[in-house]
């Protein structure tokens, strides 16, 4: 193995993939992602949390009762965002179709300290925003309802909850643990997943274009041509994850140890690629391969997930600065895996670089 | 041989292959792999994610609170004295003294406070599932109720925007007709065990639990809820029919790619080519096996959720797009990680086509452009109609069908065997479309063909940007659908000036301009005409089709249009492209504003 082989090999390489400009679809398909970002930081952020999308709005909402008196009509007067119309049910629903009420409440006639509960309907548009926005207003108002309720019941519960008094939160909601419970680490990791698939790209190209006797007839070995290529892959992992934070710091979203998010990026990433490699290897074919190391992702991702302090928790713990020590142990855990991958593979490479010349 | 018998034999062929060349090696490792991943799914289930474990620090004083918080591995617990954590309580995102709850002045604190303010609702609800009296604990039920309500492009033209509600203060007035409504029963029809289970289930919520029942529906207990079970609707659950029914379609297609690109390899498909067969037996032959594997999975998929199985008529557009697609990138790429580039690309951006227009499914008309909303609405239960189907669905069959044609027209030795790099290959089709003795009718039905490609890159920028508060949606409308109409009219131009040099005289780029408009005005019409109507009556439509109005202008814009890009090329070359491109598209969206203007004063 001549480390200055393996460099001239990664140039080449990276050289290749700048000249074909995949690059720019790489930074278009971003660019484009970022054109959105708005729009998927709420959307995203709703589908993680839909009880977000209040925090957006600002508005005041009308409401239609209809139905008996009830305390739920003081609970709704405790609230400025939303106005309390009288009116009747089906005036009330013609309105809501119209729009020009954004919620109905019907509440039936049971008496609050009846034997049966008391069944509120409530009327909202189907399949849209502002019904998100204004079930999280309204469960607010119910649940204070509700408490009232309990209140007024409490002579027939038997135990009670240990209580716990909050200090008012101030209502707006913030992206915090979407962005780095799943965001950065799923944006980190995007880029090994990446590099892991192009690996297979590179290795099988040579195959099945057959120009691997070219390359075998200049000094580089086998197992050189191998680490070359996974060398060239394996930069862009830090470089592209950097990018990443360096974006999100733009956007306002500090993370902290950042460089050592890298280090774990960059350790989990040459594990997939050495995977990646491994099976392009075996197989010699980009679609078998490809289907093979997808599946096998799938496996190894829902495994890493499922054990704690995993690589893509530390992540999130480093970002958000609760990572001790420990972390250090799982890169150094990591690394031992991935250097016996990459023994695997330069042991496995050299076998098949003995009994080249490869035939197809 | 006729055409039916050797697209058969292609086709059966195209399957041995596939087989012999996955089959023997890649099935015992597949299989191993599944048996893995039922083993690791089974694991992940028992074991839970822990992705975001101990993002927060929390320090209590009182071992009670602390089993508060002990089921939420987001909370890294720390039990000490009172004093202590005093003294240390900005190492802590959260320190609970004597039954208060102090948070940190940070975005991290808040987000804490809130994770636990939520946690203690789920606690508080374990405690009331035990009470004897459930309707003690559990006083008021929710009996949730979804109205329809769907507004059109008219609304948001005069100022009301999708998701922000009308002047609240004003007494309500409902404008259209009122329907009598049975008022709803006030005892609550379903026994107090049933209630008690449903309890039980959804005690312990996790985000993505929601997720899972969308497809299946929801049964009649689900529909009462205590108030602090009622999570918002989600309005994005399109994005579950996305990868549900659109992953596995496209994941599908990457193989019939993948087979184009093997024929192109080391001049594998050589001897295909040679064989007595055209061109399209071939294509369509190797194409069939994955549209008929495609339209399986989608039909496995559709009873397995138990939805009806008419929802395949909207995805059956969707195959042959991801196919036509497929089968353009797979001739067009240079190498496997440009065929994977831009796959992703292309994947990226269909599924943006398809999935933004459902976020407004039953909301705004906006949402029909997709064919996936066809589907939202087929599973809701509200069918669609024939007139919908082809609206949604006309764009998709057309630009499939154009591919397909350009695909066929192109699979040949000289085209499939080239070396080009990718921009100048997808030229090399172009002009492999345009004929050497009629080059002008050639350019006319170009113009005309690219007229479905224009209209859905203008309704993806429709979708963008309609939303948006109102002169700024025009202004960015305006310029888009210039750029995308100019550059459309002259890629055919541009084709045959790079293929052969001489053709761009001047009486020749006259002809041909009046050519390209005249076919663009053509394709714009019949396409108009036949579909699309409620957008063209709005004023986005107006934009976009400005050409409705009148006829002599509109055809002189897009002959002058092709003049300024074709003059540039004539006097400057290649590189004057972009210029004569970057012109010719100011002054269309001049001419759009100035009409515009109309509109508007």
């Amino acid at each position: 193995m001549n480390a200055r082989r393996i460099a001239i090999v990664a140039k080449k390489e990276l050289s290749g993939l700048s000249s074909e400009k995949t690059i720019v679809f790489a930074i278009l398909l971003q660019v484009f992602i970022a054109m959105f970002s708005s729009f998927l930081m709420v959307g995203l952020t709703a589908m993680y949390d839909p009880e977000a999308i209040e925090g957006y709005s600002t508005v005041t909402y009308g409401v239609g009762y209809a139905g008996a008196d009830s305390a739920l009509i003081d609970e709704f007067e405790k609230r400025d965002d939303l106005v309390l119309h009288r009116m009747d049910l089906d005036v009330a629903l013609a309105a809501l179709r119209d729009r020009a009420v954004a919620a109905v409440v019907y509440a039936p006639d049971t008496l609050p300290d009846a034997e049966e509960p008391v069944t509120i309907t409530l009327y909202l548009i189907q399949n849209d925003l502002q019904s998100s926005v204004i079930n999280v207003k309204v469960k607010e108002v119910l649940q204070g309802y509700e408490k009232e309720l309990r209140e007024v019941r409490a002579d027939r519960m038997t135990s009670f909850p240990v209580g716990l008094n909050f200090p008012e939160s101030g209502g707006g909601e913030n992206f915090f643990e979407f962005v780095y419970g799943l965001l950065i680490p799923l944006l980190v990791l995007l880029p090994a997943i990446v590099s892991a698939a192009l690996i297979i790209d590179l290795i099988t190209e040579e195959y099945q274009r057959q120009t691997l006797e070219t390359l075998i007839s200049t000094p580089v070995t086998f197992a050189e041509m191998v680490w070359g290529k996974v060398a060239a892959c394996e930069i862009l992992v830090p470089v592209q994850a950097g990018a990443w934070l360096l974006l999100l710091g733009f956007n306002g979203i500090a993370v902290e140890n950042a460089a050592a998010i890298l280090l774990h990026a960059s350790a989990g990433g040459l594990f997939l690629i050495l995977l990646g490699a491994l099976v392009a290897l075996y197989y010699r074919e980009r679609t078998s391969a490809q289907f093979i190391f997808s599946t096998a992702l799938v496996v190894v991702f829902l495994l890493v997930m499922a054990v704690p302090y995993n690589p893509l928790n530390l992540m999130v713990r480093l970002a958000v600065g609760t990572a001790g020590p420990v972390h250090w142990l799982i890169l150094a855990l990591v690394a031992g895996a991935t250097a016996l991958l990459g023994w695997a593979t330069t042991t496995y490479a050299r076998r098949i670089g003995e009994t080249a010349p490869p035939a197809r | 041989m006729s055409l039916a018998s050797s697209i058969r034999t292609i086709a059966v062929w195209e399957m041995n292959r596939s087989m012999t060349t996955m089959g023997r090696n890649v099935l015992p490792l597949a299989a191993g792999l599944l048996v893995l991943l039922v083993l690791v799914t089974a694991f992940a289930a028992q074991s839970g994610v822990h992705m975001q474990d101990g993002m927060y620090r929390i320090g209590i004083d009182d071992p009670d609170v602390a089993r508060i918080v002990a089921p939420d591995s987001r909370f890294a617990a720390y039990l000490d004295s009172s004093q202590a954590l005093w003294e240390n309580r900005f190492a802590y995102d959260i320190v609970i003294l004597n039954g208060e709850v102090y948070a940190a002045d940070t975005d991290k604190g808040r987000a804490a406070l809130k994770t636990l303010e939520r946690d203690y609702e789920s606690y508080v609800s374990r405690v009331a599932a035990g009470e004897p009296d459930l309707f003690a604990a559990y006083p008021l039920w929710i009996d949730l109720q979804y109205v329809k309500s769907e507004i059109d492009f008219l609304a948001t033209q005069s100022g009301q925007q999708v998701g922000t509600p009308a002047n609240a203060r004003v007494p309500p007035t409902p404008s259209g007709p009122v329907e009598a409504v049975t008022l709803p029963p006030s005892a609550m029809p379903v026994s107090e065990d049933d209630l008690r289970e449903h309890l039980a289930e959804t005690g312990n919520d996790h985000p993505f639990k929601r997720y899972t029942g969308i497809v299946s529906g929801d049964s009649a207990t689900d529909r009462f809820r205590t108030p602090s079970e009622l999570s918002p609707p989600l309005p994005f659950d399109a994005i579950i029919l996305v990868f549900v029914f659109i992953f596995p379609l496209y994941f599908t297609s990457q193989f019939f790619m993948m087979s184009v690109m093997n024929e192109r390899v080391g001049r594998a498909g050589e001897a295909l080519l040679s064989a007595p067969i055209q061109s399209t037996a071939i294509v369509v032959g190797k194409a069939l096996p994955y549209f008929t594997i495609m339209i399986l999975i989608s039909a496995a998929i559709t009873l397995v959720a138990g939805a009806p199985l008419t929802i395949l008529l909207p995805l059956i557009p969707v195959i042959l797009f991801f196919l036509a697609n497929a089968l353009i990138i797979g001739m067009a790429a240079r190498s496997f990680k440009e065929l994977s580039f831009v796959s992703i690309f292309f994947s990226t951006l269909a599924t943006s086509y398809l999935f933004f227009p459902t976020v407004f499914a039953n909301t705004h008309v906006i949402s029909i452009i997709s064919p996936l909303t066809l589907v939202v609405l087929e599973i809701q239960g509200d069918g669609f109609t024939v007139m919908q189907y082809l609206y949604s669905t006309v764009l998709f069959f057309a630009t499939s069908i154009i591919l397909f044609y350009a695909g066929i027209t192109n699979f040949r030795e000289e085209r499939l065997f080239s070396e080009k790099p990718l921009t100048s290959r997808l030229a090399d089709f172009v002009s492999g479309g345009i004929g050497r003795d009629h080059p002008h009718l050639s350019l006319f039905l170009l113009a005309g063909f690219t007229i479905p490609f224009v209209f859905m890159a203008q309704m993806l920028t429709l979708v963008l940007f309609f939303n948006i508060p109102m002169p700024l949606s025009l202004v960015l409308l305006t310029v888009s659908a210039a750029f995308i109409e100019e550059f459309a009219k002259s890629i055919g131009l541009y084709a045959a000036a790079r293929e052969r040099p001489g053709f761009l005289t001047p009486k020749n780029l006259l002809l041909g301009a009046i050519a390209i408009g005249l076919g663009f005005l053509a394709g714009e019409k019949l396409l108009l005409f036949a579909t699309l109507a409620q957008i063209t009556e709005s004023i986005f439509g107006s934009i976009l089709f400005l050409s409705l109005q009148v006829l002599w202008m509109p055809l002189l814009l897009h002959i002058a249009g092709v003049l300024i890009t074709g003059g540039f090329l004539l006097l400057w070359g290649r590189q004057g492209y972009g210029p004569g491109l970057a012109v010719a598209s100011v002054v269309h969206s001049l001419y759009n504003l100035h009409f515009l203007s109309g509109v508007l004063l």
